[in-house]
């Protein structure tokens, strides 16, 4: 299997994304089909290939740089987890290795 | 101009699909007070256009089918929704997907799965296939969704009603929750070309809140053509494989036919990295994901699971309980390709294979091809649960459809013919910003294509 069960545990770490233990196994298997089924882009040289494609407007268009702000129907009192006194409120900081 | 009782009288009707997740009493509540405030100069007077729970809306929740977003209420309209008011169309709530559109049958919702109208057994397609269904179902004429790779063409498909997915950049973003970016459009349901098409139409156009929206008037509606003399429609024979199912196979050759007979020239034409497409599309729309819905934490929007000792674990454990399988695992796997180390190996050669997918096709359309005609899945409607244990077969589903989202163009999904009453899609995919020669052609071929019968 080209991705393993510790290697599921690291990428859901940094994608802050707890996941079970028993659905560890499942998980590193149906990855790995997704990674390897994907592999076959390797036929793509990885030198001097093509430019890279992105649809829409073939430059970015600047306008003025006004304060317009969209008015929100409701504050994010209404639709926060928890909000007080203009801040949103988290429990503390913690480790970030 | 449609009664509003009558409007959600007729969307109460089609409960047992579980199509749509606005409750009926705040549906009725709201279209009563739409009703009377709906412009009644506006082109879509009284037209009920229900919407896909990943669009904002002020009138609705939108929970994008997640738990996470589970009554969430947005503080604005998305522009299409603003666009749709204007004309005096009633939003008449919003449909069940799969999860932040993530999906092909509509069975990842955490709102339960979505029965197609015609067999309750089977899937209705996804990722829009709420809206999809209702439209299938007479519920309403026009249905917004949204396309990543294919969910409103597919299900349009599975369904048996009209679906377009403009080009990008012709209907604005903004409010369309993020899935994967550079690939996103909203899209129309309708039950016959010209429903959908006025929907677009309305939708179409300039929008200052996305930087992506190009700066372009709204698309003007062409007129039913007389024939479909002086098109030159091109067949991909990538699309046409020896596998396709001989249903399918078949309904595509009568509607050939029939374009024939209107005056189209066919000529067989070939988009080389066709196979590669799938591929592609499951390394930039995860990788794209995996950033977009990164904002969903627990700490700005819906609700917050537990697991509070510090920040991160409230992140870990609102991500990881609010988010539903599939959700999960793009994350994890657009997290991989473009974690340290395999960046180039998938997510650089992915957006390579994008720009040759793309060429194919810039190929074809310098060579006089007007138009492109192909199946618009390799089979009609599956069962329910019968491609969930196996993430690549469902992925398989969107393999006519995707690349028209990588490239950028224009596309759309017509019935074509039953089999076993089930309804089978034809698709055109069209140039950049020529909708309007996708939208006579679609006309053209409506016109005679026997769309209710057994393909034979």
């Amino acid at each position: 299997m080209s991705v393993s069960r510790d290697d599921v545990l690291r990428i859901a770490q940094l994608a802050e994304l707890d996941v079970d233990d028993e659905a560890l196994p499942e998980l590193a298997e149906q990855m790995s089909r997704i990674i390897d089924y994907v592999a076959q882009l390797s036929a793509v040289p990885a030198n001097g290939g093509p430019r890279v494609f992105v649809p829409g407007p073939d430059a970015i268009r600047f306008r003025p740089d006004d304060v317009n702000p969209a008015p929100l129907a409701s504050g994010p009192a209404e639709f926060a987890p928890a909000f007080k006194e203009g801040f949103f409120v988290v429990p503390k900081l913690g480790q970030f290795e | 101009m449609s009664d509003a009782k009558a409007v959600a009288d007729r969307l109460a009707k089609a409960k047992r699909l579980n199509a749509l997740l606005t409750p009926l009493k705040d549906l009725r509540k709201s279209l009563a007070a739409q009703s009377a405030a709906a412009r009644p100069t506006g082109v879509l007077y009284g037209m009920p256009v229900v919407a896909k729970d990943n669009i904002c809306t002020l009138e609705f929740t939108t929970s994008c089918g997640s738990r996470i977003l589970e009554g969430y209420r947005s503080p604005y309209d998305a522009t299409a929704i603003a666009k749709l008011k204007a004309a005096g169309a009633l939003i008449a709530g919003k449909t069940n997907c799969d999860e932040f559109a993530m999906g092909s049958s509509t069975e990842h919702s955490a709102y339960g799965r979505v029965l197609h109208p015609l067999d309750k057994a089977r899937v209705p397609g996804g990722s829009s296939g709420g809206s999809a269904a209702l439209v299938a179902a007479g519920a309403v004429p026009a249905a917004l969704g949204s396309e990543t790779g294919g969910s409103v063409r597919q299900p349009a498909s599975f369904c048996g009603v009209v679906g377009i997915k403009p080009t990008y950049g012709r209907v604005s973003r903004y409010g369309l929750v993020a899935f994967g970016s550079s690939l996103d459009q909203i899209g129309v349901f309708g039950r016959s070309v010209h429903d959908a098409a006025r929907v677009l139409s309305v939708i179409s156009g300039r929008d200052p809140r996305d930087a992506t929206c190009e700066d372009r008037d709204p698309l003007r509606l062409p007129t039913v053509p007389e024939s479909l003399q002086g098109f030159v429609v091109g067949l991909p024979r990538e699309y046409f494989p020896p596998e396709l199912d001989p249903a399918v196979r078949r309904a595509c050759e009568r509607a050939i036919r029939l374009m024939k007979e209107q005056g189209a020239a066919v000529r067989e034409v070939s988009l080389p990295h066709t196979a590669y497409a799938v591929p592609t599309y499951y390394v930039i729309a995860p990788a794209e994901a995996s950033s977009n819905l990164a904002r969903f934490d627990g700490v700005r929007y819906g609700p917050r699971f537990n697991g509070s000792a510090d920040v991160r674990a409230l992140y870990r454990s609102t991500r990881g309980q609010g988010f539903g399988p599939e959700v999960r695992r793009r994350i994890l796997v657009g997290t991989y390709v473009l974690s340290s180390g395999y960046y180039d190996a998938y997510y650089r050669r992915a957006q390579q294979m994008r720009a040759l997918i793309a060429q194919d096709f810039r190929n074809v359309f310098d060579r006089g091809v007007d138009l492109l005609f192909t199946p618009t899945t390799p089979t009609p409607a599956f069962k329910a649960g019968e491609k969930l244990g196996d993430p690549i077969s469902m992925y398989l589903s969107d393999i006519f459809t995707v690349t028209a989202n990588l490239a950028g163009l224009p596309a759309m999904s017509i019935p074509i013919g039953r089999v076993k009453g089930l309804p089978i899609g034809g698709q055109f995919i069209g140039q950049a910003f020529l909708e309007d020669e996708m939208l006579e052609a679609a006309y053209a071929l409506e016109r005679v294509v026997p769309a209710e019968d057994e393909a034979s």
